[in-house]
């Protein structure tokens, strides 16, 4: 079949089209209900018992601050990645809230080193928050992953690793409200590491979750002009 | 574009032809086999029509076509290279070897009463093992359960009496 006959069919098939909802409209129903799922984990798992003095703490607020604020860009990144012809700088969006959370990670290390020497950067097994990070994230993560396989894959690789750090981030966030671990070091190992794994899972697994879809044509346009041209 | 979002079949064909040149040129420049052009071109169609829904009117066009052409036209010519680097391509299939030596091997190959006696030079092990393997075509798992010997065991003959039988066509010609 020659591309021009190829056209004939596209335009014979070419039935109207739901447009994408913009990646704002999307971001916005996505983090209602993501939040809300978010909010039934930290509820189910019951808020960590100092919950009140740590959101007095402007140190803990900054730090969930800056990890709600990587979950809310890096799911608007991975939106807009997903609609061809929109800037690159785009993707790049949840960087300043990224090193923000690991800014002030690295701050209360810093801060634990002066305040207790070597010991205070001791390392513990902390098996709880990879599977915590992944339950509170594994809803907002179906959800994200339901929703860019709508727009088109132009960056697969990126728009899955941007959509799994938001939904792991999301997860981290629901964590630190419901997991009372607060030394730096372990956060920045046990929470930060295991949302990273997540988000380098998922720019592993971009092109297989996000194939191009194939184009449903009738090809009766093209038989006929390949018979009128016998 | 929007019209074509909206089903105008009409402006949908008369856009996708005014595209097909820009097309073209933009996918010649990255394809290395002038033959794949009008493929790889119908693959970008194809796929601009499975995503058409994605199209903003809000937005300028050409960004949004050109950003799924160069990434489906780079995805095309990156599995036509990976096919090519395993396939080589000819006009005719070739109907004999192209050195002298094979020639001669496939020749006495030919010979029924030289490959007899060739086979009749080989251990029993040996012609157990390229007649199950070689001639049967069964899998050396299947030669191995079908005869006791482990598949390391079989492989070595198989390897040896394959050995044999070249020398001994080669001497007779």
């Amino acid at each position: 079949m020659r591309p021009e006959d190829l056209i004939d069919a596209l335009a014979a098939d070419a039935k109207p089209v739901r447009r994408l909802a913009s990646p704002m409209v999307r971001l916005l129903l996505w983090l209602v209900l993501s939040a809300g799922y978010a909010a039934l984990i930290v509820w189910a798992m019951g808020p960590r018992p100092d919950i009140q003095s740590r959101l007095a703490d402007a140190r803990f607020v900054v730090e969930l601050g800056a990890v709600f604020m990587t979950s809310v860009l890096a799911a608007a990144a991975a939106f807009c990645a997903g609609c061809p012809g929109r800037p690159v700088w785009e993707r790049f969006a949840p960087l300043p809230a990224l090193a923000l959370w690991i800014g002030s990670l690295g701050e209360g290390c810093w801060r634990s080193l002066v305040q207790a020497g070597a010991p205070g950067l001791q390392l513990q097994w902390d098996v709880v928050c990879f599977p915590s990070i992944l339950l509170a994230s594994i809803g907002p993560g179906a959800l994200i992953l339901m929703m860019i396989r709508q727009g088109a894959p132009v960056a697969p690789v990126a728009t899955t690793a941007l959509a799994a750090l938001a939904a792991a981030a999301l997860g981290a966030t629901a964590l630190r409200l419901f997991h009372a671990q607060d030394a730096s070091v372990m956060v920045l190992v046990w929470q930060f590491g295991s949302v990273a794994v997540l988000a380098g899972l998922g720019a592993l697994t971009g092109r297989r979750i996000l194939p191009w879809p194939e184009a449903q044509i009738a090809t009766q346009p093209a038989q006929q002009s390949g018979a009128g041209s016998r | 574009m929007q019209a074509a979002q909206a089903g105008d079949k009409v402006a949908y064909a008369s856009l996708l032809r005014e595209i097909l040149p820009l097309l073209r040129a933009m996918v010649r420049r990255t394809c290395r086999d002038p033959q794949d052009v009008d493929d790889v071109v119908q693959e970008v169609l194809l796929s601009l029509h499975a995503v058409r829904h994605t199209y903003d009117p809000a937005r300028p066009f050409l960004p949004w076509l050109l950003t799924i052409a160069r990434r489906r036209a780079t995805d095309a010519i990156r599995r036509t290279s990976s096919r090519s680097a395993h396939e080589t391509a000819v006009d005719v299939v070739p109907e004999t070897f192209s050195g002298p030596e094979p020639k001669i091997e496939q020749d006495s190959s030919d010979d029924r009463a030289a490959i007899e006696d060739a086979l009749a030079g080989l251990t029993r092990g040996q012609r157990e093992a390229v007649e199950l393997l070689k001639v049967q075509g069964l899998s050396l798992k299947e030669a191995a359960a079908l005869t006791g010997k482990s598949v390391s065991a079989l492989k070595i003959n198989v390897h040896r009496a394959l050995q044999a039988l070249r020398r001994s066509l080669m001497t007779k010609t």
